[in-house]
This record gives C-alpha cells, sequence and structure tokens, in this order.
C-alpha cells in the first residue's frame, strides 16, 4: 500500500511536472501517450496477470470510440457518454469473453484476432452510420461540468489525471483476493481449479474488466481526436497495443504504460525521418525479440535487483562468511 | 438457379485458395506450435513476384512456379535465421512475426506502390465452360481442380509415406519423435518452407480473382485463421472442409446480405467454438 502511494505521488508529480518542460507538440503527444497508456495497461491486465494473449483488443478501443462518435450526436453528457461506452464494450467482451476464454492459448490468439476483424469490417460497412472507410468526426465534447474542454492543456491534464485513476484501480484489482486468484489461475489453472475456484469466472472477469478500459480509453481517444475510423479496431492497431505490453514489459502494470510511451514516441519520432516507418519498426521488434531480455521494466528491474544485491552481499560479507553455495546465487 | 451455381463456383474457388493458405498455418500451428502472423504477408508476396515476371513477359506459368520456389526459399531463410530461436516461446512467436510481417508488408508497398493490380488470367484458362444454361469460367474450375490435388497429395503424404508419419507424430509428442533419433529441426524447416510455399501458391492462383493491393494481407490471414479455428489445429482435412465452408459462405453472403458477410463468417466461427473448442477435426489440446 505504501508502494503504492509513492508511486501515485511520483505519477502525479511527473503529470504536472511535465507541461513546464514541453513544447506544445510535446504536450498533444504526451495526451494521446496518456490515453494509449490506459489502452495499454487494459491489455496489459489480461496478459500479464491472466495470460490471455488478445490480439483484437482494439476492437474493444473501437467501440468505445464509436459509442463516444455515434451517441454522442444525440447525448451531450460526458459521464453518461463515457459510462455508455465502458457498459458496451464491457457487455461486449463479456459475452464473447464467455465463448473465447473456453479456448486454449492459441485459439485464443486467433479467435480474438478474429474478432477484431469482424468490429473494423462492420465499422467499415454500416456505412450509413458510422461513414464507412472515411470515418467520422466527434461531435460531442468533453465537459465533466467545469466547462468545455478544448484546449490542448485542458486534454493533457484530463488524460493524465484519468491515467493515474486508472492505474490506480488496476493495482488495487491486482492486489485484491480476486486478481490474485487470477494470477493464482494463469501459473496452474489445474492446482487453482482443484482448490476449488471456478477458474472461468475469474478468467471472464479478468477479460471483462480488460475489454471495458479499453473501451473507455477509446471513448476518450474519441475525444481527444475528434476522429474516429474503422482502423481503430483494425488487427494493426491491436498488434501495435500488444507490442506495447510486451517491449514495456509483461506482468506489470507500468510497464505496458512504458511500452505505449516509448512505441508512441518512436512511432511519431521516425514518421518524420522517413515513411518507411513499419519497416524501421518491425526490425526494432525482431532484434528486440533476438535480443530477448524481456520489455523495458524487466530492464529496470533487473538493473535495480542488481544494484540491490550487490548492496546486500557486500553488507553479508562484512557481518559473517557466507557458504559457498549462496554466494553463487 | 445458373447464376446460384455460378456462385457456388466462385465461392468454392475462393474457399480452395483459403485452403491452399490455411493448411500452411494449420501445419506449422499443429507441428511446430508456432503463429505465423506473417503468413499472410507471403500470401501477398507470391502474387506480387509473379506479377513482376509476368510485366517482362514471362509465361504465366512459369511465373507461378518462379513465386512459389522464391517464397519457399524465404521461408526457409525465415526458419534458419530466426523462427527457430523462438520454438516455445509464444509472445516471442507474435512479436517476431508481427515484426516481420511489418517489414515484408512495408518492402512490398515500396517495391511495388500501393496501386491495385491484378494478374491476367492464363490464355489457356481464359475461356468458360457451358453446361446447360450455366458459364463456368474455366480458371475457377482450374483452382478448384488445383485444390483438390493439393488435399489428394496431403492425404497421399499423411497416411502413406514416412514424411508424413513423422509428421503426424510430431503434432501428437514431438519430444517422442525427438527421441526417435529423428531430426526434428530438419522437419520444421522442411514444414515451414512448405507452408511458404503454399502460402505463395495460393497468391498467385488468387491474383487472377482476388488482385492485389494493400491490407490484403491481414484480410488473407485473418480469414485463413478463421479457417484453422474451424478445421482445428494441425488438421489438413479441417482446413479443407472449413476453407470451403467459408469460401461458399462468404461469397454467397456478400450476394444476400453484402454488409454482413463478415459477420456470418464470425457467427459460424463461434457456433462451432460453442459446440466444439477444439474445432471440427481439432483433438482437444491442453
Amino acid at each position: 500500500m505504501k508502494k503504492l502511494l509513492l508511486g501515485v505521488v511520483l505519477l502525479i508529480a511527473l503529470v504536472f511536472a511535465m507541461p513546464l518542460v514541453l513544447s506544445d507538440f510535446g504536450i498533444n503527444l504526451a495526451t494521446e501517450i496518456y490515453i494509449m497508456a490506459i489502452f495499454a495497461m487494459s491489455l496489459g491486465l489480461i496478459m500479464g496477470y491472466a495470460g490471455m494473449v488478445s490480439l483484437g483488443h482494439a476492437g474493444f478501443f473501437g467501440i468505445g470510440a464509436y459509442t463516444v462518435a455515434v451517441i454522442g450526436q444525440h447525448v451531450a453528457n460526458t459521464y453518461l457518454l463515457l459510462l455508455l461506452s465502458v457498459v458496451i464494450s464491457g457487455l461486449i467482451a463479456l459475452v464473447t469473453g464467455a465463448v473465447f476464454i473456453r479456448t486454449s492459448k492459441f485459439y485464443f490468439l486467433m479467435i480474438t484476432l478474429a474478432f477484431g476483424q469482424l468490429l473494423y469490417v462492420l465499422f467499415w460497412q454500416l456505412k450509413p452510420w458510422t461513414g464507412g472507410a472515411d470515418g467520422m468526426s466527434v461531435s460531442a465534447i468533453l465537459n465533466f461540468g467545469f466547462g468545455e474542454i478544448v484546449s490542448p492543456n485542458g486534454f493533457y491534464y484530463v488524460m493524465g489525471i484519468a491515467f493515474i485513476i486508472f492505474y490506480i484501480l488496476l493495482r488495487l484489482f491486482v492486489e485484491s483476493p480476486a486478481g490474485k486468484i487470477t494470477k493464482g489461475i494463469m501459473e496452474n489453472e489445474a492446482r487453482m481449479s482443484a482448490l476449488g475456484y471456478n477458474v472461468r469466472v475469474y478468467k471472464l472477469l479478468a477479460y471483462t474488466l480488460s475489454g471495458a478500459l479499453a473501451g473507455l480509453a477509446g471513448a476518450l481517444y474519441a475525444y481527444f481526436n475528434v476522429f474516429v475510423s474503422p482502423d481503430l479496431s483494425g488487427w494493426m492497431f491491436s498488434g501495435q497495443v500488444m507490442v506495447m505490453v510486451i517491449i514495456g514489459g509483461v506482468g506489470t502494470l507500468l510497464g505496458p504504460a512504458l511500452g505505449a510511451s516509448v512505441f508512441i514516441y518512436l512511432q511519431n519520432f521516425m514518421s518524420t525521418y522517413t515513411e518507411r516507418w513499419p519497416m524501421v519498426m518491425g526490425a526494432l521488434l525482431v532484434a528486440l525479440v533476438l535480443a530477448g531480455k524481456g520489455g523495458l521494466i524487466h530492464w529496470l528491474q533487473h538493473g535495480k535487483s542488481l544494484f540491490v544485491a550487490r548492496k546486500r552481499t557486500g553488507e553479508a560479507v562484512s557481518q559473517q562468511p557466507v557458504k559457498k553455495g549462496e554466494a553463487v546465487h | 438457379m445458373s447464376i446460384f451455381l455460378a456462385q457456388l463456383l466462385t465461392g468454392l474457388a475462393y474457399g480452395m485458395l483459403y485452403f491452399m493458405i490455411a493448411v500452411g498455418l494449420t501445419i506449422i500451428l499443429g507441428v511446430m506450435n508456432v503463429v505465423n502472423l506473417a503468413h499472410g504477408t507471403l500470401f501477398m508476396l507470391g502474387a506480387y513476384i509473379a506479377f513482376t515476371f509476368i510485366n517482362d513477359e514471362v509465361n504465366f506459368w512459369a511465373a507461378l512456379l518462379l513465386a512459389v520456389l522464391l517464397t519457399a526459399v524465404l521461408g526457409l531463410v525465415l526458419e534458419k535465421l530466426l523462427i527457430k530461436r523462438i520454438y516455445g516461446k509464444e509472445l516471442e512467436q507474435v512479436l517476431l512475426t508481427f515484426g516481420l510481417s511489418f517489414i515484408i508488408a512495408d518492402a512490398i508497398e515500396w517495391i511495388w506502390g500501393t496501386e491495385m493490380h491484378t494478374l491476367p488470367v492464363p490464355g489457356l484458362l481464359s475461356g468458360s465452360l457451358s453446361i446447360g444454361s450455366t458459364a463456368f469460367p474455366l480458371y475457377r474450375l482450374f483452382v478448384v481442380f488445383i485444390g483438390c490435388l493439393l488435399a489428394l497429395l496431403l492425404w497421399y503424404l499423411e497416411t502413406k509415406t514416412r514424411v508424413g508419419a513423422i509428421i503426424r507424430a510430431g503434432v501428437d509428442d514431438r519430444a517422442m519423435v525427438s527421441a526417435l533419433g529423428i531430426n526434428v529441426g530438419l522437419v520444421f524447416t522442411g514444414v515451414f518452407a512448405f507452408g511458404a510455399a503454399l502460402a505463395g501458391l495460393s497468391g498467385v492462383l488468387g491474383g487472377p480473382l482476388i488482385g492485389m493491393y494493400t491490407g490484403m494481407d491481414s484480410e488473407i490471414l485473418v480469414t485463413s485463421l478463421i479457417v484453422v479455428v474451424i478445421g482445428g489445429l494441425g488438421s489438413w482435412k479441417g482446413s479443407f472442409i472449413g476453407a470451403i465452408a467459408i469460401g461458399v459462405i462468404e461469397t454467397l453472403g456478400k450476394v444476400w446480405f453484402p454488409s454482413l458477410s463478415m459477420l456470418t463468417v464470425f457467427l459460424i466461427m463461434m457456433i462451432v467454438l460453442i459446440i466444439r473448442p477444439q474445432g471440427l477435426f481439432g483433438r482437444e489440446v491442453a
């Protein structure tokens, strides 16, 4: 709990200090990063804490985004729209998840991919409502009751605070009994089942939460980007968010957020220099896999543990002689 | 009625193309436990390579052969250099093959641009066969014929040859096959190259029907993944049945309810999964 508090204070400090050093362009980029960080954390939850690798998570992002875009034409209330996008994407996650989680890992991957692509095609084909391939602009304006938020700085703080709130909520979930049971299932499903836990219920719970949060990220993105298109549900985007999670570090919450910031930053950086950035990105991915050292956050943790270990062994040596076997570890 | 029959043939031809690409995917998955997300780009690459050769006045059949050979070689190189390192690591496979599909798709865009292309139907097959009042385009019949031939070949390989026996055993228990002194690495390389070749073949044969355009790689990948899911992991029979079903249903669906064709395919997948989570011909997997 103390650690969480410290982390949150650091995050708040980060969110409020960044505008001091960032340009207008940087503010916009950081805003996008916060949204993608929420999205990446939602996928990180099922990948890292429930062992479900989904390649269709952008489907939920798209559902949230289109909820704001389509229903926002008739409803102005921001709270209601955000709630609707969470409920709709959560419900769809619940229903599809009930079928998806019955399958094994490779199947899950392929089925979720097909699911995301289905939504992509649906947004494309339901042209009268969604504008088809051209996408549609978002008329709803972000307003939490303190006036309309339209400035880049306004968006920056909203998304930054949203990121912190959902980080806290996710942290509370993974530390809760339900979260720990879910993680136990990931590590040994047969054992948890034998202990009497209803394995499917917990997996479905994680999947539903994850889908709902991805929908919310999509809804926030629709407000921020004022434009939505079918690509938001495409498998490319699903793949990208999975890449964010993996390069950040699977099995942590802040790892995916870190991965999202690195990915978005690199993407922006590279696309200003070369049209061929997908190729550069692909080469980076291949290189990352070949390096085979896990995600960025694991590198950080590894560095930290090396440092701590050295300090500890140093102390141990000074206090008492270490047995040979221990020294090796 | 005659329109329906012609559409049925189109659906069958598409189904055979899906079969050719999905069978590679499903065997690679079943034997090597590798999800190859770059499989769709190999399909696309095959079509573009043939396109270049045909533009250089190479005969369609020679171009087909060259394209299949080149995609097989690429598959071989990829397996030897990269895929080999990540057996048994699911996340790494996803990341690596996703990265590869980025690279290949972007290279294709770089070399051939973003315009839509199609391959010409080879002269020999440009006509159509009239039965009663229905005209069946010869090329589509030819694609169906090739698909059936491939199924026959796979059946023969699987049941009558040593390679087939090794691969069947590999799907069941890889460690045991290796313990029996069989060079599993060689088998894996062969399987991956064979899958790549089939993807290339499907791409070239699909050239005159589907054409080539940006984004087709992901479309074809998703369709073939659905075929694999419906048919069952590692089963070519499942892929055959699944691909024909999807090809026909998708084609007829496009005619009857154009805006929901993908939804019908997806719903079929959902129904199959609810009844048989392991797919039609799949075995229970852990």
